[in-house]
């Protein structure tokens, strides 16, 4: 068999195996696992297992249980409430100035978590019901929250970036304070989107009526104070990491332990809401380790089969395209995969083919991995796969069908189109803050 | 009659691999025709660094180019791949020890036990400290989290070097992420071409060996099915790669020091620094206790060490 | 369905559960390591044990955790057409895909075997026969009759320098536990296709 038609058999097999429905890990890890037995020789069948030790070794990994924890006891202990009131309350005279405060909210949420599963769970339970009540547009609120959940990848701190970061070898420092700019430029966007959205047609956003807007200053000033909370919380990781004087996987041990005091101290966490961020985590802690488990034997596979070099082949020697054409080319084939594939697995099994051939066309890492991130983004919402798309369809209230959330994610992925092109044209976007924070 | 392809897996990243081995596997491929390809994989790319033996031995990794101690080989002799402290002042004492004092015969006998081909060994840089804070004495050392040899470890563990282990291509980010403070794994020419010098600040002149003793290695069962041609082509591409590392370094290593902008140097007394040796006598003495293989390789090294000192100018000058 | 096969169930989504809400609590001793390591740096010494022993942890977490977190649902699926089907038609094409996860935790198992096998000290290529034959001389010699079967213990290439079978022995029980689990879920499903539920 030819190196080509290796790479092209395992990743359509790869594709069949997904379409049946299968359990993502069972669909990568067969097909790696047979293609080993069958195509490697002697000892292939011994791959598979090598990458759990290769796993093991990925020390970032153990970020991992952190960030989903700190995610998850701030959605189960809901001491973001008082974050939302908080919108709420400002933002309510604007019109569309809900919606426009549920983005604000995300962005906060992000900071305290690095998926994107808190920020939705939050949305949908805390954020989607008000604004229904108060007549905002179903489709446009569902588009909102999704969207806005998506900036948790972004933001630091973020799983995605944790795990760009060691394939392509790059300090998660700096990939994530690169990611502090171009999420808030997107955050800016969403929220133009809103505010002319619901200027031209008032229906979509209506503001808030006189009786709801009657609160007094004080009450104002001290709901104000919520806002502290996760500017604490991040500052307490943060601060110490970029300063080193914690590493990265002991910066994450403190964030989880800080959102945990603080429900505490707010008298939030109940045996209910500790039971379930706790089992919640290992769900999600679990699948995450399996998928990378198989696709990083499915990875080494492939490698050791010549598929790699077959693919990196293609791009450089048969297609005599220019630098930016291969990165465009690459940004768009993520994009068309991430439609199909899990964004996980496609990280741990495309993004080492990427990645160096990135690095070898002049381009720099850090920026890439924004650009990746923002790809990835686009990928969380845009079906058939998609795990806020999952999400959304598993929390949203039964008047918002399957259509509807479709529907609503058009406008926002145009938007995210729109920063990755920024980005892309003007890298300082991403590498303004790294650059001042480390001096380089 | 179809093309015979290894799959060689090296302890080295691309960027230094480009120099330990990637010319040699070149030159091997380019001689060998359609007769032999050697794919050439780089650190923990198909298996990890830890499972590399074990790779080997089952035939998973047809080849492989280590140290003994970083992949943890199952043998007697393990302590003395990478870096066995003060055991080599100069590259030239590594093969000089495997050629003419004996070791070959030792490394030859305990690979074959364990089921592995020791084709052949040679030389690379000194062992120096490459750190964020600088090291001007013993005590600077304290606390110290370093990426450096199990080995090597294990012997300055006892001057409160704390010493971290993660996978090789990992090492940068580790020391930008505070995973570690220091890099105590190469000489000077390696923190340049890796990039370790980006993200240290200071070299300590001093070094806990002259040279690290590397190996290439192959499956026992696909090194006796190569015709003997090839078994010979291969070990002459060994030995241009151990030649090509003897200049390399050997240059590297002073003209970074004189010209290296990137790392300022700092140097322990040599009267202080004269502890660390003394305890490295002793640490050898403990390793010859530990068997009889070890004993005699221990007698070597000390053989030879003596020889060296008695023979004068240029050999030693102390 | 034949009661045999109903206890099968009911005894290994039990015993998984059990040993699964064990590794959950895993995180809060992942957590104390980590604080562990960051106090110790910042006040005495650093430890050279804490990386290595939040890694152990970690894998301890997901393996053990991992037949848990099926019974939890927590899998993503791509449900392009997953989504639509019934119960019923989920039910059949499970009982279909079971065999193919099966085969790749069937690979895992025996590359884990293979490589707990080493980390005893055995080089051979037959893993299987060598665990015969250690259970053998464990029931005829005892354990002193089973340490003549070890060879060299592989330790991690590391200055600390822990045994690593106690490591390579969770990982492979771990994949046989999750075997047992896909086997209990195509029980499932092949109940759920004759309606009944289990
Ligand atoms: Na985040
Ligand atoms: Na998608």
């Amino acid at each position: 068999m030819s190196h080509e038609l290796i790479a092209l058999t395992m990743f359509s097999g790869m594709m069949l195996m997904l379409f049946t429905g299968q359990r993502v890990f069972g669909a990568i890890g067969f097909v790696g696992a047979l293609a080993g037995l069958m195509l490697w020789g002697t000892g292939g069948v011994d791959v598979p297992f090598s990458a759990a030790m290769k796993l093991m070794k990925w020390y970032p990994m153990l970020t991992l249980p952190m960030f989903i924890f700190m995610g998850y006891v701030l959605s189960e202990s809901r001491i973001a409430d008082d974050l939302y009131k908080m919108f709420h309350v400002w933002m309510g005279p604007v019109r569309g100035g809900l919606a426009i405060g549920t983005i604000g909210l995300m962005v906060l949420i992000s900071a305290m978590n690095g998926l994107s599963v808190a920020g939705m769970a939050i949305g949908a339970t805390i954020a989607l019901p008000e604004l229904l009540k108060r007549n905002y547009d179903k489709i446009m609120v569902t588009g909102v929250i999704q969207a806005g959940s998506s900036l948790g990848i972004l933001v630091p701190p973020s799983v995605v970036l944790v795990l760009y970061a060691m394939i392509a070898r790059q300090p998660v420092g700096q990939l994530w304070l690169a990611g502090v700019v171009p999420g808030l430029l997107m955050a800016t966007l969403f929220i133009i989107y809103i505010y002319i959205r619901c200027r031209l047609n008032p229906a979509l956003g209506p503001a808030l009526p006189k009786a709801e807007r009657n609160v007094p200053l004080a009450e104002k000033l001290r709901l104000l104070r919520a806002g502290l909370l996760p500017l604490i919380i991040f500052a307490t990781m943060m601060v110490p990491f970029v300063k080193g004087w914690t590493s990265l996987v002991e910066s994450s041990a403190i964030g989880a332990m800080a959102a945990f005091v603080a429900a505490i101290l707010k008298g939030r966490m109940t045996k209910e809401v500790f039971e379930n961020s706790v089992r919640k985590t290992l769900g999600i802690s679990c699948m995450f380790m399996f998928i990378i488990l198989a696709a990083l034997g499915f990875g080494a596979i492939f490698d050791g089969l010549g598929a790699v070099q077959a693919i990196e082949n293609l791009f450089t020697e048969q297609m005599h395209l220019s630098p930016w054409a291969i990165l465009i080319l690459m940004q768009l084939s993520f994009i068309l995969m991430g439609t199909f594939l899990d964004d996980t697995a496609m990280l741990v099994i495309v993004a080492p083919l990427y990645v160096p051939l990135v690095g070898e066309l002049g381009f720099d890492l850090i920026w890439y991995g924004v650009l990746y991130t923002i790809t990835t983004q686009i990928a969380y919402m845009t079906p058939p796969f998609g795990y806020n798309l999952f999400l959304m369809r598993a929390m949203a209230p039964p008047e918002i069908g399957l259509r509807d959330i479709y529907r609503s994610i058009v406008p926002f992925v145009l938007l995210m189109v729109l920063a990755l092109s920024l980005v892309m044209i003007f890298p300082q976007i991403a590498m303004w803050l790294p650059g001042i924070v480390y001096g380089n | 009659q179809s093309t015979i392809t290894w799959r060689m897996q090296t302890y080295a990243g691309p960027a230094l691999a480009e120099h330990v081995i990637k010319p040699a596997i070149d030159m091997f491929n380019k001689i060998a025709g359609d007769r032999m390809q050697i794919e050439l994989y780089f650190a923990d790319q198909l298996v990890p660094t830890g499972e590399l033996f074990r790779a080997m031995q089952r035939g998973t990794i047809d080849a492989v180019q280590s140290d003994d101690d970083s992949m943890a080989s199952p043998t007697d002799v393990t302590v003395f791949g990478g870096y066995f402290p003060f055991a080599s002042r100069y590259s030239l004492d590594v093969p000089v020890l495997f050629n003419q004092y004996g070791l070959n015969e030792i490394w030859d006998e305990e690979y074959s036990k364990v089921g592995v081909k020791h084709i052949s060994a040679g030389a690379w840089d000194p062992c120096h400290f490459a750190t964020k804070e600088p090291i001007n004495s013993l005590a600077d050392l304290q606390g110290k989290r370093v990426f450096t040899f199990p080995t090597a470890g294990r012997f300055m563990s006892q001057f409160g070097v704390v010493p971290v282990t993660i996978p090789w291509e990992d090492v940068e980010v580790a020391m930008q992420t505070g995973e570690l403070d220091g890099i105590a794994w190469s000489g000077i020419t390696e923190d340049y071409t890796v990039g370790w010098a980006d993200v240290t600040n200071y070299f300590l002149t001093n070094n806990i060996s002259g040279a690290w003793a590397g190996s290439f290695f192959a499956n026992m069962d696909r090194w006796n099915e190569l015709p003997e041609d090839l078994q010979t082509l291969f070990r002459v591409c060994c030995d241009q790669s151990h030649y090509y590392r003897q200049w390399w370094y050997w240059g590297g290593e002073a003209s970074l020091r004189v010209d290296g902008s990137k790392l300022e140097l700092t140097t322990i007394p040599d009267e202080e620094w004269a502890q660390v040796e003394a305890k490295a006598m002793e640490f050898w003495d403990e390793i010859a206790t530990e068997s009889e293989v070890k004993a005699r390789v221990v007698e070597i090294i000390k053989k030879y060490n003596a020889d060296m000192l008695k023979a004068g100018r240029p050999y030693r000058y102390s | 369905m034949p009661r045999l096969i109903r206890a099968y169930v009911r005894f290994v989504d039990g015993m998984n559960r059990l040993i699964g809400r064990c590794a959950m609590y895993g995180i809060f001793v992942l957590v104390g390591v980590l604080l562990w390591s960051s106090v110790s740096k910042t006040f005495f010494t650093p430890s050279m044990w804490t990386l290595e022993t939040a890694q152990f942890v970690m894998v301890a977490y997901y393996i053990l955790g991992g037949p848990y977190s099926i019974q939890m649902g927590s899998n993503v699926r791509m449900d392009l057409f997953y989504g639509g089907w019934t119960p019923v038609q989920k039910a059949w094409v499970d009982g279909f895909t079971a065999f193919f996860l099966l085969f790749y935790l069937g690979v895992l198992l025996y590359g884990g075997l293979g490589s707990f096998a080493y980390s005893l000290g055995y080089f051979g290529s037959e893993p299987v026969t060598f665990f015969k034959d250690l259970i053998l001389a464990f029931v005829t010699g005892g354990p002193a009759g089973a340490g003549e079967q070890l060879g060299y213990l592989e330790r991690s290439s590391t200055a600390w320098r822990p045994f690593l079978w106690p490591i390579k022995l969770m990982l492979t029980f771990g994949v046989f536990l999750m075997m047992l689990q896909i086997v209990a879920e195509f029980f499932r499903d092949i109940g759920r296709i004759r309606g009944v539920e289990l």
